[in-house]
């Protein structure tokens, strides 16, 4: 590969992944304030808030870990995106397939769980055991949906999985053969982003925010940037499995803005579920639909 | 001499040296010296791992007209080598102040150093069997030393040596029943020649060997459900016998499954002998036994509540990666079984001297009598940090990558459900580690380890050296990967092509310099964004925390440890019924009764009537 191709792509995928992720964010905020009858954010407020936030004057922090928390969230995931084909860029896709990027997204999840450790409050510390038990909802039914995509495809690696779909059309995307691995990934892909009904481990009346009592500031806005890859990652990760990827970057915007709107349209109009009930939840329904989609695709 | 007679040699040395200066100050380091010099034969024979010949050894005998000898191949020196590698930072760890300590604390530590190189030399002897004779003699001479080194430090470590003694002697005569079945069938002992017969074994004899090996060799890894011995028994030893343990000493097991059922019998031919109508092979059952190995004992592992059982009840369930990878049998899926004992080992070794660390200056291994040591032993939480990152199996350390070779492989061979079992096993191995983490080093520093310091060099390069060698061999996978060739070649399974970096597959690859490359490249721009961008932070105390209105004081207890995970508890209460233990209490109880009626008829009046009627009546069947 191209050295220079490959420079321009390192930097170019995780600056467009956070500049996407920046209208997501707007977006949910906007489906929100709209389903409550209010007008909603103007367009750049997302932006606005991330440098309220780093520009604000009383950082604090409790520990080198805590610090390095944030960069390891920041770092996974600019890392994560450029395993993410994206019209026009493979990046590295090549190098690490569909099981390495999932385990890659782990990574800034671990970072995020070691700082709110550090910050010694019960109640972070609450957040990040629900979030990891949520974890164990979502991760069973995303591997079924893995490994039945994998096998249907014969590759994990992406820009195949992408190339296969678009060679045979509409029909060949994973959606119109797997559809049950399709409603199956995208309950889960909904799971893992932590939204109504499943954002148990921020619960801000119950446990102060969660992992997110201690964080202000830069910190903070180090989590606003995360939250801008993660819904951008997990449109992206739907688009790739299951719609095709994108021909073109008017086809992929669409794309991945739709699959977005699916679990941003339940988050706002649902309560929340208890961590075992969120648990039972993953483990009944998507893992169910998966498991059969799974027998459809194997046999 | 041969190379081979050199190790042995040395090996015998090293078991002899601590009998006279194993007390002595400069003992531990004597023996340091004395693993080194093993190391350094071990690595003069690395020619046999890249294509080279066969060493043999000099001292050998005759046993029903057959030569008994001993030879390192591919497969015994890739073994040799995370033996005698876990044996020298396991003693360079116990050199200085831990075997100070160990002594004044009036332990035995002349009986410790020979124990731990009784253990080293017996299993060199073991990975250099060459026939039925030596795999057996092997197999006990290092039973017995596991137990010595288990027992050494008396108190509450012997009845879970006394268990494990019980267990092992089960296995080996589930051992010599496999033995004796391969000689008569074959006529001889040589595995050379079993080999050459073993494409005719018949299915039902291949099942037969599947069992009895399975359940020999099954027992020393801890494969469900002979899994209970094993975590109590590794976690009582002394602190540098424990760590060898649990890095290396269960694999003797999977070098007896891999020398027997992979080498002679052949995973192929076990896949072959599918019952009829169920298609279930000697090898799919070998596979499931692996699976639920990987589950069972790694949700125990998330309910305990002492460092350093959590740790050796992930170590039982590690195993269950190396056979499940094994099993699938192909290229990939058994180079990441084996790639995985080597990974496995290095991360269980950090993982447990760093544990051992913090029981070195807390005095406790209690999950909820620590938290926020953190800022006072940052190396020991920098080394466990690596550790159980290797140990869920996440990038960049080098327990993803034979993880993922698993995973792959399973995908390929078109197995989703022994996948999602793999999987099942992993997410629970995460949930685990954080817990570990979190319960010892992050949190609320207890008022009552204010004062403590970080280890001593002579415990702290060894735990940094060996969290070099997971990182390094995450970032080049490649290194390790050409012996786990070597070892495929040796043992006839097909082989691996790979480069430095991974394994470059058609249909989706790994290649791990590219992947850690762009990982520490986030890292580099994530640390420009956090700290160029944004105002100055300030570093507050642990205290000045929100606590809901009150004020917070050295006197409240701010932790959150005791019950991790209580959500997932309460769901997955009804499948944690103790049905293991409860078997094992069953099996007691029978023993027990049988062992009374004995004594019963020993006490009566005329006891020896008795045992002449029984005799003669035995007789009298016998004959007829």
């Amino acid at each position: 590969m191209d050295w220079k191709v490959l420079l321009v792509d390192l930097v170019l995928m995780p600056l467009v992944a956070f500049a996407v992720g920046l209208v997501m964010v707007l977006m949910l905020r906007k489906v929100n304030a709209r389903i409550q009858r209010r007008i909603g954010p103007p367009f750049f407020q997302p932006l606005y808030d991330i440098l309220k936030l780093f520009g604000k004057q009383t950082q604090i922090s409790h520990g080198v870990i805590h610090d390095i928390a944030i960069v390891m969230l920041l770092g996974g995931f600019i890392a994560s995106e450029t395993l993410l084909p994206v019209p026009g860029m493979d990046g590295l896709a090549k190098q690490g397939d569909l099981l390495v990027l999932i385990y890659l997204l782990m990574v800034p999840t671990l970072g995020m769980a070691l700082g709110v450790g550090q910050c010694a409050n019960p109640n972070g510390s609450i957040g990040i055991s629900r979030a990891l038990t949520s974890m164990l909802a979502y991760d069973i039914p995303l591997m079924v949906v893995v490994v039945g995509v994998a096998w249907h495809y014969g590759t994990t690696s992406l820009p195949e999985i992408i190339a296969l779909q678009q060679q045979a059309g509409v029909s060949g995307w994973g959606v119109t053969s797997m559809p049950l691995l399709a409603v199956a990934g995208i309950v889960s892909i909904h799971m893992m982003l932590g939204k109504e009904p499943f954002e148990v481990y921020v619960a801000p009346a119950e446990i102060a925010t969660g992992p997110m009592v201690e964080i202000s500031g830069k910190y903070l806005g180090g989590l606003f940037v995360t939250q801008c890859f993660q819904l951008y990652t997990a449109g992206v990760l739907f688009t790739t499995l299951f719609l095709g990827g994108g021909e073109n970057w008017l086809s992929f915007l669409v794309k991945i803005f739709a699959v977005l709107f699916v679990p941003i349209a339940i988050t706002v109009v649902f309560p929340r579920f208890k961590v075992e009930e969120g648990v039972a939840w993953g483990w009944k329904w998507p893992t169910t639909i998966g498991l059969v989609g799974l027998a459809l695709v194997f046999f | 001499m041969s190379a081979l007679d050199q190790l042995f040699l040395i090996a015998a040395v090293t078991a002899v040296v601590p009998m006279v200066i194993g007390n002595t100050r400069f003992g531990g380091w004597v023996m340091t010296l004395l693993y080194a010099g093993q190391a350094a034969v071990v690595f003069e024979m690395r020619a046999v791992s890249y294509g080279g010949e066969t060493i043999s050894a000099t001292p050998n005998f005759v046993v029903l007209g057959q030569q008994i000898h001993w030879a390192y191949d591919a497969l015994s020196w890739f073994f040799a080598l995370t033996t005698v590698g876990s044996a020298l930072f396991a003693s360079w760890y116990a050199s200085g102040e831990w075997g100070r300590r160990y002594r004044e604390d009036g332990y035995n530590l002349r009986l410790f150093h020979t124990a731990m190189a009784a253990n080293v030399f017996s299993m060199l002897v073991l990975l250099g069997s060459n026939d039925l004779l030596s795999v057996f003699m092997g197999w006990e001479l290092v039973s017995w030393a596991s137990f010595l080194l288990m027992a050494a430090r008396g108190g509450a470590a012997i009845r879970p040596a006394l268990r494990y003694v019980v267990y092992a002697m089960g296995g080996a005569m589930a051992l010599m029943m496999g033995l004796a079945i391969l000689y008569v069938e074959t006529g001889s002992l040589q595995l050379g020649a079993i080999m050459a017969a073993a494409p005719g074994f018949s299915n039902g004899l291949v099942w037969l060997l599947a069992m009895s090996f399975g359940v020999g060799f099954g027992v020393k890894m801890g494969l469900v459900p002979f899994h209970l011995w094993q975590a109590p028994a590794y976690a009582e030893t002394a602190a540098p016998g424990s760590c060898f343990f649990g890095a290396i000493t269960a694999r003797m097991g999977l070098f007896g499954i891999i020398l027997i059922l992979v080498k002679l019998v052949g995973v192929a031919h076990m896949a072959e002998t599918g019952i009829p109508w169920v298609q279930f092979s000697a090898r799919d059952l070998l596979a499931w036994v692996a699976a639920l190995t990987i589950i069972i004992p790694t949700y125990t592992a998330l309910r305990q509540h002492d460092a350093r059982l959590l740790l050796m009840w992930h170590g039982v369930g590690q195993g269950g990666y190396m056979l499940l990878g094994l099993m699938v049998g192909s290229a990939l899926g058994s180079a990441g079984g084996l790639l995985h004992i080597f990974n496995y080992a290095t991360n269980q070794l950090i993982l447990l001297m760093a544990v051992f660390a913090v029981i070195h200056r807390t005095g406790t291994a209690d999950l909820n009598k620590l938290g926020g040591l953190l800022v006072r032993m940052p190396i020991s939480f920098v080394v466990l940090l690596v550790g159980i990152i290797g140990l869920a199996g996440l990038p960049p350390m080098n327990g993803f990558v034979s993880k993922w070779m698993v995973y792959r492989a399973l995908i390929a061979d078109g197995s989703p459900l022994l996948f999602l079992a793999a999987i099942i096993g992993t997410l629970g191995t995460i949930l685990s580690v954080y817990k570990l983490i979190h319960n010892i080093f992050l949190g609320q520093l207890r008022a009552e380890h204010e004062q403590i310091r970080e280890v001593p060099w002579s415990m702290s390069i060894p735990m940094m050296l060996a969290a070099a060698v997971v990182f390094f061999t995450g970032y080049f996978p490649g290194v390790a990967l050409d012996w786990v060739a070597a070892v495929q070649a040796s043992v006839g399974l097909p082989v691996i092509a790979h480069t430095l970096g991974g394994v470059p597959l058609p249909n989706g690859g790994l290649n791990m310099i590219a992947v850690v490359s762009v990982l520490l490249f986030g890292f580099a721009v994530g640390a420009v964004i956090f700290f160029l961008l944004g105002g100055r932070s300030v570093r507050v105390h642990q205290l000045d925390n929100y606590a809901g209105g009150h004020f917070l004081t050295a006197a409240t207890r701010y932790q959150y440890s005791n019950i991790f995970y209580p959500g997932l508890f309460r769901l997955l209460a009804p499948v944690y019924r103790n049905t293991f233990v409860w078997l094992e209490a069953g099996l007691v109880s029978v023993v027990d009764l049988a062992s009374m009626g004995a004594r019963g008829l020993c006490r009566s009046r005329h006891p020896a009537f008795y045992i002449l009627l029984g005799f003669v009546l035995t007789l009298a069947w016998v004959i007829k």
